[in-house]
């Protein structure tokens, strides 16, 4: 496994473990999967998953990329891209 | 007497607080005129009223349709940027128009209706916004915030002078009347600064009788009310098709669903589908309800002490919806995904929890207290007189 792929299956167990929800579990989650579309997450519980990424990879800073993104950005976001600023920033 | 300019979107939600504080008005001698959309709610005005039509030259379809299917945060956008910003660009001119000829001592303006606004600051009227729900007056995040304001920016930009523009021009400085209760709002959001003044939901309703069973219901059994509200009843069926497994594992408990009659078929014994209800007498008769979290049934299940599940869809539903959970009287359902097992639990949950009932019982206290359509039309009065120092207003 790759550390592309490492880094975006942290992010799906980490969704998975916050949400907690019996249906997420065993939900299909991919680099397209988007949080408000087909995860129907609030902005509450995405702020909870990134703070429990930001603890994970400690420097990278996923609050402040996330408030430097616009509305439109913000309701298409996907796992995926999540996943490739976490790869980008720690580079 | 007083010379009262109203202006509303074409929406239910919107028109219904206003014809109550329209009812209040008139009963007190007042004089009315209200600038809307008349080829789509001119049949819900009070008869005789006084009408100046927003859309007389306007295709019904120029005006974005609210997108059935959106959820979430995209329904946020696509309500302001598709919807109340092409309409306030179009209303603009005839509404000054309206303004200039009625010249009202005070204009009530529609919070989803920022021309009215607009024109009350162009023309120096007083004036006061109302505001229909807990949800719309919080500052949620800077992201939302710059956005919001970036629409209002360029709403102004070419019709108002450069002194007169600024950041939340929807808001009255003069007075914000919110339709709703301070203590719903919770502390998890500041809010956006205005003198507001909060006079709880209209207490009188224009409601159409609607039949209902109620030999159906039985007394020694506890009962719930389905709702997921008129405008997403018949979006899917998924969630109503959950709910209906959930409850056929709850024998000793009886549930009305507002649901398409289709639905009907798949119902165990102990769930009863109907198209329509009188909602707030069934309110009267069970024990908690099940709904989308908007702003009109929630009121009306806390005005009764009634506890809810919540399982909010669009527009303001997900704040509603944790405003109600963090005041204590609430369960969360994710409205897509929630299971039957879920269901079942939380359901459980939601009958053993004596806690939920006693604060949705005091939020109701507080709810019958409030001053409702007397409170906003007082206020509304207080800015006219303020205005020509008339008496009596």
């Amino acid at each position: 496994m790759n550390a592309q792929h490492e880094v975006l299956n942290t992010v799906i167990a980490t969704i998975r473990s916050t949400i907690n929800e019996d249906w997420i579990q065993h939900f299909d989650i991919d680099a397209d999967t988007r949080f408000n579309d087909d995860l129907e997450l609030e902005s509450i519980e995405f702020v909870k998953i990134a703070e429990a990424l930001q603890r994970h990879y400690g420097e990278i800073d996923i609050i402040g990329w996330l408030s430097g993104k616009d509305i439109h950005e913000l309701i298409g976001l996907s796992v995926g891209q999540l996943a490739e600023h976490i790869i980008t920033a720690g580079r | 007497m007083a010379r009262v300019l109203i202006t509303v979107p074409p929406l239910t939600g919107h028109l219904n607080p206003a014809l109550a504080l329209a009812r209040q008005l008139a009963a007190e001698g007042h004089e009315l005129a209200w600038a809307v959309h008349a080829q789509r709610i001119g049949d819900k005005l009070p008869a005789g009223a006084r009408v100046y039509a927003l859309d007389d030259e306007i295709q019904s379809e120029d005006l974005g349709s609210a997108s059935p299917k959106v959820r979430g945060i995209e329904s946020v956008r696509v309500f302001f940027e598709d919807y109340t910003m092409p309409m306030a660009r179009q209303v603009l001119a005839p509404l000054e128009a309206a303004a200039r000829d009625f010249a009202p001592d005070v204009m009530l303006v529609d919070h989803q209706m920022p021309a009215g606004a607009l024109v009350a600051r162009k023309l120096d009227l007083p004036w006061a916004t109302q505001v229909t729900t807990s949800a719309s007056i919080l500052k949620m995040s800077p992201v939302l915030d710059a956005w919001v304001a970036e629409q209002y920016r360029s709403l102004q930009q070419d019709y108002l002078p450069a002194e007169k523009r600024v950041e939340r021009p929807d808001f009255s400085p003069q007075c914000v009347i919110v339709w709703s209760i301070e203590a719903l709002l919770g502390n998890a959001h500041a809010r956006v600064p205005a003198p507001y003044l909060f006079v709880g939901p209209p207490q009188t309703q224009n409601r159409r009788g609607i039949e209902f069973p109620w030999s159906w219901l039985d007394a020694s059994r506890r009962c719930l009310l389905v709702s997921l509200g008129t405008v997403s009843r018949d979006r899917d069926t998924r969630f109503f098709e959950v709910m209906l497994q959930a409850l056929a594992q709850l024998p000793q408990l009886q549930a009305v669903m507002v649901a398409p009659a289709s639905l009907a078929a798949q119902a165990p014994d102990n769930v009863l589908v109907r198209d329509y209800v009188p909602q707030v007498e069934l309110l009267s008769r069970v024990s908690g309800v099940i709904c989308h979290a908007g702003h009109n049934t929630v009121c009306e299940a806390l005005s009764q002490n009634l506890p809810l599940i919540v399982a909010p869809i669009r527009d303001d539903q997900p704040v509603i919806a944790r405003q109600v959970i963090d005041a204590g009287a609430a369960l969360f359902m994710r409205h897509g995904k929630v299971t039957p097992e879920t269901a079942l639990k939380t359901i459980q949950t939601l009958l053993d929890s004596p806690q939920l009932a006693e604060r949705a019982g005091a939020l109701g206290a507080q709810l019958r207290q409030a001053p409702g359509e007397a409170g906003a039309a007082a206020a509304l009065l207080a800015l006219a007189c303020a205005e020509t120092e008339q008496l009596p207003c």
